[in-house]
């Protein structure tokens, strides 16, 4: 008995051998997305992502509200990461509008953004652990992350929905005494971070599980566009910090990390060894800083942009965070587009999955730095 | 006012009091004594003051206070005591119970925090308590597709077979609730059970997650039930028996992991598999197959599987202390029973009370038990440690692992075993006994 | 051998964590020591003084009913309405004063940097949990009080890792 379906439905093929799992939304290891997974014993056939299950329209919210207001909505993205996300989009604006940033605060920019960045690798690596079944590196980076938050909070006066970027500087000073503590903080948390080396990097058990999975090649890595850490991982040399410094990131001292395997292994040690190189960054730029000055240009209320548009980008947590605004003479921009990391990153997965056993896909899934709220925007 | 009970009244509670003591009588009386009277029945009766007890003179206990402890001490001895308390379940799952609170308090030492800390206001000492009471609480959801028997039968199986497998172990000498001479193989065969188990209730569930956690428990269990078997062969050929007691008793002098240490790491490593934990949890693999073969289990379902594991950790602890570390043997160190309360009696004051039938245990059981129970507790924290700092294997390197690696291993100690037999320098007429 | 020695490595570690101090806050008896009485702004220089952004306060004496602090919400959390409230300032004609849901505020903090009458500031209480949801508007009145806070504890870092107190 064949059941009349309706006109434009089509009824799948089923083979005997392949099987059709649902990696989520309700699945452990799989965040606000679904994969669908199709193996062949133990092997993956072929594996579709689908996302779009926590998209909430920032892009279109942010066209009915004047660029102060849209501050606290743009971070909520990646509320994990948002100095990051805030900062294009106040760089867009400042050139959009004409503002001069005060030297001060583009250091105090570049420590929040840093000390965010480390955030969120942190969070990244808490969940990489736990995926991999490790829950001690779930535990541990979870309790350092609180070392950064903590200062974040000092700074800010939120622990993780800061909005304290805005266009024309920062929101508040830093607090008294805030580069003792910032250093003596920073400097306990590179050491830990050493401590992470024997019990998770350097684990033959996850060596062995990571090493040589999910490889990316640098053609393969160039061709599908992806960003960040997945692309230094595959042996590109590219960081906008380096290649397109913004704020003061020329006047300090620090290297962009790269590994040539473009496996799983590489693609989860690469965010690691940047976590060394936020530290050096943020060392330098206490050292560097003013010591004091302005930290924010007064703007004038409901501040209106040209009739221009403007495209500015800076490196996140996950790679290339880019923000498009066009502008109309209005106090609203008339249209903002995010260009996330994430989204970029997300198209490897059916190319790395295919072929390997489902007992890699949560570490080649996570070791692409994905972040499904922030590719739904 | 308070807020809790408002509608207090001293005489209703009084009387809800007294129907509570009228309903615990009435269903004693009606329930509790008959099942008390069957069971000494079928219980042989001591000899006291040279007068053979029947059931109706045991029940005199109270009133005569002699016949007590004899009766008491009858009572200790019997299969069924052995069964439910002492060396079988009670025991065992006492020790487990333990397990569970010192493994979450380790697991949160390791990993910078603090654990269970609120409930029982001794850090966190009545959370198992608390944890039980909410499995017991929830509801049970079955599937509608799901294969019911056999779904429910499932876990019953599974504490079943690890209760049977725990009463194979000998605790102290004499004390072991099965014991027959052929008591390694018959733990070969209980373990058997457990793959079977696993298959079964995942395919009754009717669920994608648990089919490939069922498959994947069989081809862990499998692979790591060979180097396991393998990995004893070295102590068999060396002692010559086959009983766990006999095992027990031929290691006085020294412990076998002296004379077979490799087959003591290969042993443990396939326990680590066989008990499913970090780093071959793969059956339950959380962030790949949900929960694997516990996927569609819920509340006091998912408990009895999770008491069922923690007797099977307890067990394997036990099968490794009596199989390599000497099981009861060690020197004495309990205090000896004060010799002048058997002939002369506890004096209290004027009063002078003469007990018949002390000591209760003798010192050697109870001296078995602590040095058992000790080397019981080091081996169970050593599986518990791996926990804190390993990621899960996969599934290719775990049967490369279990069929190659540790197969490989267990052959050397066979071979090391038999060098040493043929030397003359262990065995039955050996140089060193 | 290597994969041996990368074993006991990882053992070693964990076996050595054993001796370093637990990181956890103990929260409902210790509670974290924050910069400052809370977030506050400076019209005049137009940069805010940093500190924790909790539940607001209320200076009456201050208030001009402007509604600026209203307008600066619209569009964000939409937690600011204002209320006719029973009192008589010779800046506050209109006698209207902000109220806050905070089911709905985000304490982004923008009607602080709104406020040109050093009215409106921030605070360091954040335990505003209640059970209904109609007591998570608090009124001008109840903005008025200055919460009661013990915070004291801070991050200490010493040879045997970090801890709360």
């Amino acid at each position: 008995m064949t059941a009349q379906l309706p006109p434009g439905i089509q009824l799948e093929k089923v083979d005997d051998r392949i099987m059709t799992l649902n990696v989520g939304p309700q699945h452990p290891g799989s965040g606000h997305m679904r994969l669908i997974i199709k193996i062949d014993g133990d092997y993956i056939v072929s594996c579709d992502p689908d996302p779009g299950y926590v998209h909430r329209g920032e892009e279109k919210m942010a066209e009915y509200r004047n660029y102060i207001q849209n501050i606290p909505h743009l971070e909520r993205p990646v509320i994990h990461d948002s100095s990051n996300i805030l900062h294009p989009y106040c760089l867009a604006v400042e050139e959009l509008l004409g503002i001069e940033v005060p030297e001060r605060a583009k250091y105090i920019r570049v420590i929040a953004s840093e000390l965010n960045r480390c955030i969120y690798t942190l969070y990244w690596l808490a969940i990489y652990g736990i995926f991999l079944g490790h829950s001690t590196m779930f535990m541990w980076p979870a309790g350092d992350r609180e070392l950064f938050i903590d200062l974040l909070e000092a700074m800010s006066g939120a622990r993780v929905t800061h909005a304290y970027l805005v266009p024309g500087g920062v929101r508040n000073d830093l607090p008294a005494n805030f580069e003792e503590r910032c250093l003596r903080q920073v400097d306990y948390f590179e050491k830990r971070l050493k401590e992470y080396q024997a019990v998770f990097y350097k684990n033959p058990i996850l060596i062995s599980r990571t090493e040589g999975t999910g490889i990316l090649s640098r053609t393969d890595a160039i061709r599908l566009g992806t960003t960040g850490s997945v692309l230094r991982a595959s042996g590109v040399d590219f960081d906008i910090r380096k290649k397109e410094p913004y704020d003061v990131y020329e006047n300090l001292d620090f290297e962009t990390v790269v590994m040539k395997e473009g496996d799983s292994y590489a693609r989860s040690y690469v965010p690691y060894l940047e976590m060394f190189e936020s530290c050096r960054i943020i060392r330098d730029a206490i050292r560097k800083m003013p010591k004091s000055g302005s930290v924010r240009t007064k703007l004038k209320p409901n501040p209106k942009g040209g009739n221009e548009e403007v495209y500015k980008r800076v490196e996140s947590g996950r790679g290339a965070l880019g923000y498009y605004i066009v502008s109309n003479n209005r106090p609203e921009p008339y249209r903002v587009k995010i260009s996330v990391g994430s989204f970029r990153n997300l198209i490897c997965m059916p190319y790395l999955l295919k072929g390997e056993l489902l007992g890699n896909m949560p570490s080649v899934y996570w070791s692409l730095n994905y972040w499904p709220v922030e590719a739904d925007r | 006012m308070s807020t809790i009970a408002p509608q207090f009244r001293l005489s209703r509670f009084i009387a809800s009091l007294f129907d509570i003591i009228f309903w615990v009588l009435l269903i004693f009386s009606l329930v509790g004594l008959p099942i008390v009277f069957i069971i000494l029945f079928y219980i042989k009766m001591p000899i006291v003051n040279g007068q053979m007890l029947t059931p109706y003179l045991a029940m005199t206990w109270m009133a005569d206070p002699s016949r007590t402890l004899p009766i008491i001490k009858t009572l200790l001895h019997t299969t069924f005591f052995h069964v439910i308390a002492f060396p079988g379940f009670g025991f065992a799952a006492l020790l487990a119970a333990a397990t569970i609170f010192v493994e979450r308090k380790f697991l949160a030492k390791i990993q910078l925090r603090v654990g269970p800390l609120y409930c029982g206001k001794i850090e966190g000492i009545l959370q198992l308590m608390g944890d039980g009471l909410k499995l017991i609480s929830k509801e049970i959801i079955i599937p509608a597709k799901a294969d019911k028997p056999i779904f429910w039968v499932g876990p019953l199986l599974f504490v079943g077979t690890a209760g049977a497998f725990v009463s194979l172990i000998p605790v102290a000498r004499g004390w072991v609730v099965a014991n027959p001479s052929v008591g390694l193989l018959a733990v070969f065969a209980t373990i058997g059970f457990f793959p079977i188990i696993s298959v079964l209730t995942a395919w009754a569930a009717n669920n994608k997650w648990t089919f490939i956690g069922g498959l994947r428990a069989l081809h862990q269990m499998i692979a790591f039930e060979i180097p396991l078997i393998l990995s004893l062969l070295s102590i068999v050929i060396l002692t010559g028996t086959l009983n766990l007691s006999q095992i027990v008793e031929s290691q006085q002098h020294y412990w076998w992991i002296v004379f077979a240490p490799i087959s003591a790491i290969v042993f443990f490593i396939c326990i680590i598999a066989e008990l499913e934990r970090i780093p071959f949890d793969l059956p339950e693999a959380e962030s790949e197959i949900v929960a694997g073969w516990l996927t569609e289990f819920s509340g006091m379902m998912y408990g009895l599987i999770q008491l069922g594991t923690y007797l099977k950790l307890y067990a394997f602890a036990g099968l490794f202390t009596v199989l390599f570390l000497g099981g009861w043997n060690g020197p004495m160190v309990w205090p000896p029973f004060p010799a002048d309360i058997v002939t002369h009696g506890i004096t209290i004051g004027p009063i002078t009370a003469k007990i018949p039938g002390l000591p209760l245990f003798d010192q050697d059981m109870l001296n078995g038990t602590l040095w058992f129970v000790i080397k019981t507790v080091g081996v169970i924290l050593l599986i518990l440690l791996p926990r804190g700092v390993f990621p899960r294997i996969r599934i290719d390197m775990l049967l490369h692992t279990g069929w190659y690696k540790l197969i490989g291993l267990a052959f050397i100690n066979i071979f090391i075993a038999l060098g040493l037999l043929y030397a003359g320098v262990l065995g039955p007429g050996g140089l060193i006994q | 051998m290597s994969t041996a020695g990368g074993i006991i490595r990882a053992l070693n570690s964990g076996v050595k964590h054993l001796a370093i101090r637990r990181f956890t806050l103990r929260y409902p008896e210790q509670k974290l020591k924050f910069v400052g009485d809370g977030f506050q702004f400076n019209p005049e220089t137009g940069v805010g003084i940093a500190g924790l952004r909790g539940r607001h306060i209320l200076y009456h004496e201050h208030c001009t009913g402007c509604q600026l602090c209203s307008v600066a919400c619209e569009g964000i959390a939409e937690a600011i309405g204002m209320v006719k409230v029973n009192e008589t300032w010779k800046q506050n004609k209109k006698a209207i004063m902000p109220q806050i849901d905070y089911g709905k505020c985000v304490f982004c903090g923008l009607c602080v940097d709104a406020c040109p009458f050093y009215a409106l500031y921030m605070t360091n209480d954040y335990e505003l949990s209640s059970f209904t949801k109609s007591a998570l508007i608090y009124t001008p009145a109840q903005l008025a009080i200055k919460p009661k806070i013990s915070q004291d504890v801070e991050i200490k870092i010493d040879d045997r890792g970090a801890t709360h107190g």
